[in-house]
């Protein structure tokens, strides 16, 4: 077993918190009729930011800089663990997409419909999330809150300009918040660039995170 | 650099020259390189920069200027390797107050190729520590005992104790002194800071006194201690004995002056004790 996977291990059986079992399931916000499907993502990234409170409450820095890693690896392993929950949010969101779509979907006053499209918007939430939060939190582990309010901000005006555009902007209103399977192949497009937003803004923000983390005086 | 001339074996710890400015305090210039096998005290009082020290040479904050080599290996370079062969505790730190023990201990022992499970029971029952117990329900004792557990299971050689015995009754700071002196005899190197001098009295090899960010002694404790010389006055103190006075503190008789033992044949004086020797050049630096 490499580094990374202990370390992720360590992140699940010492740093998690209950809020990161809890939260995902606020998938199931999807079944609910005129709901901005996006705060489902909301809620997940309340529950990183948990772990990351749990992780200072339980002075975890000092406890992994002790072990035979480096602070990259600390930080990569961190960034992973909570990119797993985002993935396992969405997997979650797509069966609850699935479920909704099954018993019968009806059109959403409150944002995008719950479709194909929901995931990409919800891949750029976390992306979002993820390139604001990681690395202002690893400029100071000992502010999480601060982090944690500039990247919500990011993510409700995202939220916010997504119900607006929903009205407003054609290719919202006309493609992307129309019922499935209509412009399927517009939608798979969208939630692919989500896709790929996802995986390169994580990954940024890992490397970003690393050497902020890197340079900084921890005061353990 | 990072050989010990006695046993010509690699220094577990070698610190050259190693700085730190923040706005309020500067470490400046520390250096001292760590005898196989020996218990080194590291002395200073609160603030005078033995955490920060210990900070800097884990990396835990970047120094300035230094270099630091465990074992011959440069630090942080070879970290990975490095951390193997060594243990932190802390006293002001508890990881994961509500996980049970045998949850940490799981985890701590996944990282260590070197990790002897009996070696882990064996401590574990000679502390009488318990796996189904959460570091809250542990003394502040018992979660020193239980970190030095886990650093002994993975085979550390040289073990960095900062304030091990600080918040600690009598007894308890008894019996870690007794465990170090084990240690030692089993081959292993301690390093430890306080500002509890008698527990250094009874087992430490050698001094390390940091004063206001500079290393002001680094000596062995026997020779350290013999450098120095108390005079009390129950009264007046003589002029002669003022003007070659480091340190002058009050007591319940009068006045205690602590004097270069090279210079104070010329008076009554006794002994003084580690604590003594810290507190009247503290006085002396705080008077300057």
């Amino acid at each position: 077993m490499n580094t990374l996977m202990k370390l992720i291990g360590k992140e699940w059986k010492l740093c998690m918190h209950p809020t990161g079992y809890i939260m995902p399931l606020c998938a199931a916000l999807i079944l609910v009729p005129g709901y901005p499907y996006g705060v489902c993502c909301f809620y997940l990234c309340l529950a990183i930011f948990f772990v990351c409170l749990t992780a200072r409450e339980n002075h975890d820095a000092a406890y992994t800089l002790t072990l035979p890693v480096s602070r990259r690896d600390a930080v990569t392993a961190r960034i992973l663990f909570c990119t797993v929950l985002e993935v396992i949010d969405l997997l979650l969101m797509g069966l609850f997409i699935l479920l909704k779509n099954l018993i019968g979907n009806q059109p959403n006053p409150a944002g995008l419909d719950a479709g194909v499209a929901l995931l990409g918007d919800g891949m750029v939430i976390f992306a979002l999330f993820n390139m604001i939060f990681f690395p202002v939190y690893y400029r100071d582990i000992n502010k999480p809150g601060k982090a944690f309010l500039l990247a919500s901000v990011a993510v409700f005006l995202w939220i916010i300009a997504e119900v607006i555009g929903t009205y407003t902007v054609p290719f919202l209103r006309d493609v992307l918040d129309q019922p499935d399977p209509r412009y399927m192949s517009d939608k798979l497009l969208f939630t692919l660039g989500g896709l790929a937003l996802f995986v390169a803004g994580t990954a940024w923000s890992i490397q970003r995170s690393a050497r902020r983390f890197e340079d900084q005086d921890l005061n353990l | 650099m990072g050989i010990d001339l006695t046993s010509g074996m690699k220094s577990p710890l070698t610190v050259q020259g190693l700085s730190k400015h923040y706005p309020a305090f500067d470490l400046r210039d520390v250096s001292f390189t760590l005898r196989p096998g020996s218990i080194t005290g590291f002395i200073g009082r609160n603030g005078a920069g033995k955490s920060t020290t210990i900070n800097a040479m884990l990396s835990f904050v970047r120094p300035d200027s230094g270099e630091i080599s465990f074992f011959g290996l440069p630090y942080p370079e070879r970290d990975r390797e490095v951390k193997e062969k060594i243990g932190f505790v802390s006293a002001g730190m508890t990881f994961y107050t509500r996980k049970k023990l045998s949850a940490i201990t799981a985890v701590t022992k996944s990282f260590y190729p070197a990790w002897d499970d009996g070696v882990y029971r064996k401590y574990m029952a000679a502390f009488g520590l318990g796996e189904e117990k959460t570091p809250a329900e542990l003394s502040n004792g018992m979660k020193i005992k239980y970190a030095l557990a886990l650093a002994l299971s993975h085979g550390a050689e040289l073990l960095i104790l900062d304030e091990p015995t600080s918040g600690l009754d009598p007894v308890s700071r008894e019996e870690l002194v007794e465990i170090f002196l084990t240690l030692k005899d089993e081959g292993r190197t301690v390093f430890f800071s306080t500002h509890i001098t008698s527990d250094l009295e009874k087992c430490a090899d050698r001094i390390l006194f940091l004063q206001q960010g500079c290393l002001m002694a680094d000596d062995d404790l026997d020779a350290f201690r013999n450098a120095w010389r108390l005079a009390e006055c129950p009264s007046e103190i003589p002029a002669a004995m003022k003007s070659a006075a480091r340190g002058i503190c009050r007591s319940k008789e009068g006045y205690t002056v602590l004097l270069p033992a090279s210079g104070a044949e010329a008076f009554p004086t006794r002994e003084a004790t580690l604590e003594e020797i810290m507190i009247h050049l503290e006085k002396e630096a705080d008077q300057e």
